[in-house]
């Protein structure tokens, strides 16, 4: 059995290298996890822009540049065309007498307070030495922002296995290569185990690629690795039946979008939602998935609650794929 | 008028399929959903730990003092979990750390306050009282939220202690330094004095609406060139390119029709998010037209990008690189301050921005027009390229 399993594995890693499917599963995250690391500061960096003249006073562009990111133009003109781009930028204008603050209108409130407030105490000559505020830091590395990029990350490549899988059935049943599977010594389960393991072993080798490129070293990876396993069983089963039940690849594609809904649902519900509203998400494995992924990512995670996500994602997966099997037996028989 | 009558049989042809119910029934689901679940002006999520270092009648005075002016609102005490944990603590004057180590779970109850913004009347962050110093700093790490000590010495005058999470960038850590350097009402007397001038429109999408660009940015366009290749890669499978050799009618229609099928689905699975949800607020007129012409592009490149390869597999990894790629600036879009000029070279970007000012209603008609004209040239030309590739190899 084990053997057919893994000439099945064989065949499926051959096609994947001369089709260079197996280059994309592998290229696509390590590149998207690149993006994550160049684009992240730039994300992450959430500071107030101010725009500012370039006449204005040294000690009052230098003033600001502590506080905000300064942008220097030349002119009126230019500072103006700058504020009413499309992000939050004000500027601060110096007048005969003072200072102007000049609004697009339509910013968050808080841009229009900062502002002002920053603008007063460099009037009043506040310097940081004159503080009564003292600050302590857990000198943390990783911010919010980059681990909810890496979560969507890992979930994204586990979506993406799933996908191969469906698209890689509708073409074997358009090959006929699955009714030729029906009348080998090749058993319904061993094909199903043998074409999971390519997709299951490259999308988890893929994530733990990821994360070394993004610097996670020291998270516990045996937690990382045991929810993605359990989250790959219910993307598998969900691309076998997408496959199956697909009779050409218009319908594979509109399984693929039907199948980021609850994903993309799952996110916005844990990161939206109030605590009060958070139940509503209980029944999508993506959400334990995503949630595990969090608290194992900010490393604040602790086994028992990381093996009740497991355990909630895995009962999940298990039952969709025994109601799904006499689907997929049948699927598989008849093609 | 070939390519219309395609288009017709192309048209009843999607309409058997499943794909073209998927595309109503997703876009029926978004609008329960964004009419349900989403909020038109959410509660902030933002929470804070505070440790009142001082007697407890002078810390009752100073809530009671918030809640009278309206800044904050009383709720039920709320049962917090602390987890074990252990860290250490850098005081970023000194330099010297300090380590705290828990090794047992602990609940505590605290007080729990909303803070008002005076100016919307919405929730901007939910404050925790603790009554345990330690109880604040273990929970501060732990949650990744901000904790503060407000201390009162003998005299009443007030310090402050922040305990951040490291990440933040040094600007945060000047300004907590800069906004506790003189007395709340000197600033308030002198930013009363402030002159501000407001230059643009003021007119802003809440939540619910603001989903409304990205969701046809994505379903329309960037699904479209999905779409439309998985369209003809099933269309190759099955000959139907091979066989447009032997009929009088030319690749070129072949393709428009396809093109227009997508519009078509586009148009649809719009419009049922987008008039429930914006009713008279946007320009149809612009919408519709600005819709078009990008989806066009968009489906044309699909077109193009399909016609150099046989199956869908080979096309996969271009196909989700190009999708990737073009989701970026939903990060612009959603994080105003991150805005690099090379995301601007991006066609998704304009798309997002054209459909912000055409929801807010008060859309730049140049823009909108500008970029309208820049969609359909380069739809017609990426068309042109698909057209020739693949009448050049007719099973390619």
């Amino acid at each position: 059995m084990l053997n057919r399993i893994i000439r099945i594995f064989r065949k499926d890693a051959k096609i994947a290298i001369r089709d260079a499917m197996l280059l994309y599963i592998i290229i696509i995250p390590i590149l998207l996890a690149v993006g994550i690391l160049l684009f992240a500061p730039g994300i992450i960096d959430t500071s107030l822009k101010v725009a500012m003249l370039e006449t204005d006073a040294k000690e009052h562009i230098e003033y600001m540049e502590n506080y905000m990111q300064v942008e220097l133009f030349s002119s009126l003109d230019e500072v103006e065309k700058r504020v009413l781009k499309r992000d939050d930028v004000a500027a601060i204008i110096p007048l005969e007498e003072g200072y102007e603050i000049v609004l697009e209108g339509n910013e968050d409130a808080y841009i229009a307070s900062s502002m002002e407030t920053l603008n007063v105490l460099y009037e009043l000559g506040a310097t940081k030495e004159n503080t009564t505020a003292e600050i302590y830091s857990f000198e943390k590395t990783v911010p919010p922002l980059k681990t909810k990029l890496v979560n969507m990350l890992i979930l994204m490549v586990i979506m993406l296995a799933g996908m191969i899988i469906s698209l890689g059935i509708v073409e074997e049943k358009a090959d006929n290569t699955v009714s030729a599977m029906n009348v080998s010594p090749v058993s319904q389960n061993e094909f199903i185990i043998g074409k999971s393991i390519l997709g299951g072993s490259v999308a988890l080798g893929s994530i733990i690629i990821s994360l070394l490129i993004l610097g996670y070293y020291d998270i516990n990876w045996i937690m990382i690795i045991l929810v993605g396993m359990t989250t790959m069983i219910l993307t598998f089963v969900v691309g076998f039946l997408q496959g199956i039940s697909s009779t050409d690849v218009i319908e594979a594609a509109a399984g693929v979008k039907m199948m980021l809904l609850p994903i993309a649902g799952s996110i916005v519900g844990y990161e939206l939602l109030s605590e009060k509203w958070q139940w509503t998400m209980y029944w999508s494995p993506f959400y334990w998935s995503y949630k595990a992924n969090d608290e194992i990512l900010s490393k604040t995670a602790v086994w028992s609650d990381v093996l009740l996500y497991a355990v909630i994602v895995f009962a999940i997966s298990i039952s969709l794929y025994f109601l799904a099997m006499p689907k997929i037996r049948k699927g598989l028989s008849k093609s | 008028m070939k390519w219309f009558s395609t288009y017709i049989k192309e048209m009843k042809i999607a309409s058997r399929g499943f794909y073209f119910y998927v595309e109503i029934v997703i876009a029926v689901i978004v609008l329960i959903i964004l009419l349900v679940a989403v909020k038109e002006y959410p509660e902030s999520k933002a929470k804070e730990y505070i440790y009142y270092d001082m007697p407890a009648e002078m810390m009752e005075q100073v809530m009671e003092k918030e809640i009278l002016e309206g800044n904050i609102r009383v709720l039920e005490d709320t049962e917090l979990t602390l987890k074990p944990t252990s860290f250490e603590l850098l005081d970023k004057e000194t330099g010297k750390s300090e380590a705290y180590d828990f090794m047992e779970e602990k609940s505590i109850m605290a007080k729990t306050y909303e803070v008002i913004n005076q100016e919307t009347g919405l929730v901007s962050q939910t404050v925790y009282i603790f009554d345990q110093k330690e109880d604040m700093i273990r929970l501060s790490n732990s949650t990744g939220n901000m904790g503060a000590s407000i201390i009162s010495d003998s005299s009443g005058t007030l310090s402050y202690e922040y305990y951040i999470q490291g990440y933040e960038t040094d600007r945060f850590s000047e300004v907590l330094y800069i906004l506790h350097t003189f007395v709340t009402d000197d600033i308030e007397e002198r930013m009363n004095q402030q002159t501000i001038r407001e230059i643009g429109g003021t007119e802003r999408l809440n939540s619910r609406e603001s989903v409304i660009p990205v969701y046809i940015a994505f379903s329309g366009a960037l699904m479209g060139f999905f779409i439309i290749m998985s369209y003809v890669f099933l269309d190759k499978s099955e000959g139907v390119i091979k066989a447009f050799a032997v009929t009088p009618s030319s690749v070129w229609s072949y393709l428009l029709s396809k093109t227009f099928v997508i519009l078509t689905t586009v148009l649809i699975s719009s419009s049922i998010v987008v008039i429930p949800i914006m009713k008279l607020k946007p320009n149809y007129l612009l919408f519709y037209l600005f819709l078009g012409v990008s989806s066009f592009a968009f489906s044309s490149l699909g077109l193009l990008v399909a016609s150099f390869f046989d199956s869908i597999s080979k096309a996969f990894g271009v196909l989700y690189l190009i999708m990737i790629a073009f989701m970026l600036p939903a990060f612009s879009y959603y994080i105003s301050s991150f805005d690099p000029f090379w995301m601007q070279f991006l066609p998704t970007y304009p798309i997002l921005e054209g459909f912000k000012g055409i929801m807010k209603g008060e859309a730049d008609v140049s823009y909108v027009l500008l970029y309208s004209l820049v969609f359909f040239l380069g739809g017609v030309i990426l068309l042109a390229f698909a057209n020739m590739k693949f009448k050049k190899t007719l099973t390619v």
